[in-house]
């Protein structure tokens, strides 16, 4: 009990400012993306001599298409991932943003207030749920798991148990769309990619994610706003479920108010494939789409080879654990 | 004196009404998300309505909860309604509950789902095994009794998709050239389901028939298709609003109509006329019946807009 006091006491304590740069360095650098890379080209090979169908033109941009909206929801959690929390509330978020976006169409037929509504209010629970974070002081863990709630307490009274379906295929282009033969949800997948990458490793603002995800004390000691930065890792997180709201809804072309309960758990667990620490101050926005390809392929192989479907969680869940393992073993290689 | 007469006599008639009538109905779904409930709570408060009763929904504001309808049954036997009309939301998790709510003395009616134990007035719904069983026969026959078909499970361990499957298993046992190329699972969700198809197809060049164990997965299904250009024969079950529009439009095939809206009428009504003394049978199960492009019209009208059907014209006397 005592060695717990004084450990607590000595996290607290700043670091010296060099041991702090190179963890911050540590943080921006020390994913390791290649290994994961070289995870996806092994199961692509294991799958190109499995199955015959695997690597054809269609089913890579099949699994882009699947990993794409993954990602619009994971990228945005890596951000909050990073600086030390967690959004429960991701999943039912999406899909209050969508269930709201669908009634607008529904009601309106604008395609311009639809995308507004859903991009909005993804980004106004975000804010809420920084705001409960950062000024409430309430743990992340909990307030997103409050959120959550909120969320689907909403949601279950806007639709009334009902369901909206039928959009037009002007809206549907954001989601089963095509430019040059490759899938809309593909290219936003592709700008974010970047967006966030830039964001994250060359802005002052992505730098500070890092450095108060990797020790929140020393951060506010030298000088950087956490309060601020929090809310903003969660508003750019709900924007980001907000957007994946519209193009899941634009890809299912129906709404119901269960919508958006199956994404939190594989969000979350591509952001820790990919090398996202929960423990905050480590891990990357390509780390996240290597994740969610991975994910993804792993249940498009099952697919093709027509794996029993009890296999398919199992399997899933052990590439969680490994992933973590992976990670403890190369983290305590580095410190 | 004729007045005091008459007056008594009138306050008489209106005292028995009161007591025949305004009977308190508790009714427990299992979710607020799959809009097959609200068909059934519509139904559920049609049939309370025509009878004069009223009506509290209880349900589970995480859907399919058990620790959640466990309590919601726990505050209900205190608060003491004169009936329960309950769908379990698991078929054994809920015996416990069940059995308190027996002990407390208050009538129950099992609707749509059965539950594993309890003393029950009757049991109100459709048959999972049948409907599947009808639904699967009538894909195999639009297909000629011959080609590739695909399955897509629901929830796996659920009495719901197991008996659903096990409907589809035995249909498949009538018709021997039938291939089915690949079962997988869905969850009962349409992205989960469109995904799954969207994969099966690169793995299948042809794929006759898809065989849904639910229709929010014959909508996605129908989804992956349109967008790889590919046609198959579709069916679901449930009989949705969505599955109906996507039957009218040509997009689907058929579903198994499970009868949401008597469901919620029948329920209510069962546990109605038990506490007013008339007879109900103890099995109430709708018969099989798939919607397809010629008899859709009786399900093509908004649920709110829909009316119960007179019991007798339903429910036979003697009928199991």
């Amino acid at each position: 009990m005592t060695d717990l006091g004084l450990d607590r006491r000595a996290e607290v304590t700043p670091a010296p400012p060099m041991r702090f740069m190179t963890r911050v360095a540590a943080g921006i650098l020390a994913a390791p993306v290649i290994l994961r890379l070289a995870t996806v080209l092994l199961l692509c090979a294991c799958l190109t001599v499995a199955t015959p169908n695997f690597l054809t033109e269609m089913n890579i941009l099949n699994v882009l298409r699947q990993t794409a909206l993954l990602f619009l929801v994971a990228s945005g959690l890596t951000l909050v991932l990073i600086g030390g929390g967690i959004d429960l509330s991701v999943g039912a978020n999406l899909g209050l943003s969508a269930c709201v976006s669908a009634l607008v169409l529904q009601a309106t037929g604008s395609l311009a207030l639809t995308l507004a509504a859903g991009i909005a209010i993804g980004t106004l629970v975000g804010f809420a749920n920084g705001l409960l974070v950062a000024v409430m002081r309430i743990p992340p863990f909990i307030a997103t798991y409050g959120m959550l709630w909120v969320l689907l307490g909403i949601t279950y009274r806007v639709m009334a148990g009902e369901s909206v379906h039928g959009f037009p295929a002007s809206f549907r282009f954001l989601g089963s769309g095509h430019l040059f033969g490759v899938p809309v949800p593909v290219y936003l997948m592709f700008l974010f990619l970047g967006v966030g990458g830039l964001f994250l490793s060359r802005t002052r603002w992505g730098q500070e994610v890092y450095a108060m995800g990797a020790n929140p004390e020393a951060a506010r000691l030298s000088g950087i706003p956490i309060r601020s930065r929090q809310i903003l890792t969660y508003t750019l997180s709900g924007a980001m479920a907000g957007l994946a709201a519209l193009v899941l809804l634009a890809r299912v072309n129906s709404a119901e108010g269960d919508i958006g309960e199956a994404m939190t758990l594989p969000a979350i667990t591509a952001v820790l494939i990919g090398g996202t620490s929960l423990f905050g101050g480590l891990g990357t926005v390509s780390g996240t789409f290597v994740g969610a390809l991975i994910l993804t392929l792993v249940i498009n192989g099952m697919n093709l080879l027509s794996v029993h479907s009890n296999w398919q969680p199992f399997v899933a869940g052990a590439i969680v654990i490994l992933a973590v393992l992976v990670d403890r073993l190369t983290s305590q290689r580095q410190s | 004196m004729r007045l005091i007469i008459t007056a008594t006599m009138a306050t008489l008639a209106l005292a028995s009404v009161a007591r025949a009538d305004g009977e308190r109905i508790a009714v427990f779904t299992k979710n607020q998300t799959n809009p097959f409930f609200q068909v059934v709570r519509l139904g559920a408060d049609n049939a309370a309505r025509q009878m004069g009763a009223t009506v509290t929904h209880y349900i589970p504001t995480r859907p399919d909860s058990i620790p959640e309808q466990i309590s919601q049954i726990e505050d209900v036997t205190v608060r003491r309604p004169n009936a329960v009309v309950f769908t379990p939301v698991d078929f054994k998790a809920l015996t416990p509950a069940i059995r308190r709510l027996n002990e407390a003395g208050i009538p129950a009616v099992n609707m749509t789902d059965r539950a594993e134990r309890g003393n029950f007035v009757a049991f109100v719904g459709a048959a999972d095994y049948d409907l599947a069983l009808t639904t699967a026969r009538y894909l195999f026959q639009k297909m000629g009794g011959q080609g590739n078909v695909v399955a897509l499970e629901g929830i796996k361990g659920t009495l719901v998709s197991t008996e659903r499957m096990r409907g589809f298993t035995d249909a498949l046992k009538e018709f021997p050239n039938i291939k089915v190329v690949a079962t997988q699972a869905a969850s009962f969700q349409r992205l989960a389901a469109l995904q799954v198809m969207e994969n099966l197809i690169q793995a299948h060049p042809r794929i006759e028939g898809i065989f849904a164990a639910n229709d929010a997965m014959a909508t996605g299904a129908i989804e992956a298709l349109e967008a790889a250009k590919r046609q198959s024969l579709v069916v679901g079950i449930n009989g949705t609003k969505e599955a109906i529009d996507a039957i009218k439009a040509g997009k689907m095939l058929a579903s198994g109509d499970y009868s949401a809206f008597l469901h919620g009428c029948f329920g209510m009504m069962a546990a109605i006329r038990n506490l007013r003394g008339l007879p109900v049978p103890r099995e109430i199960v709708f018969p099989a019946r798939v919607v397809d492009n010629t008899n859709y019209q009786s399900l093509d009208i908004a649920p709110d807009q829909m009316t119960c059907p007179a019991w007798d014209s339903v429910v036979t006397p003697g009928r199991s």
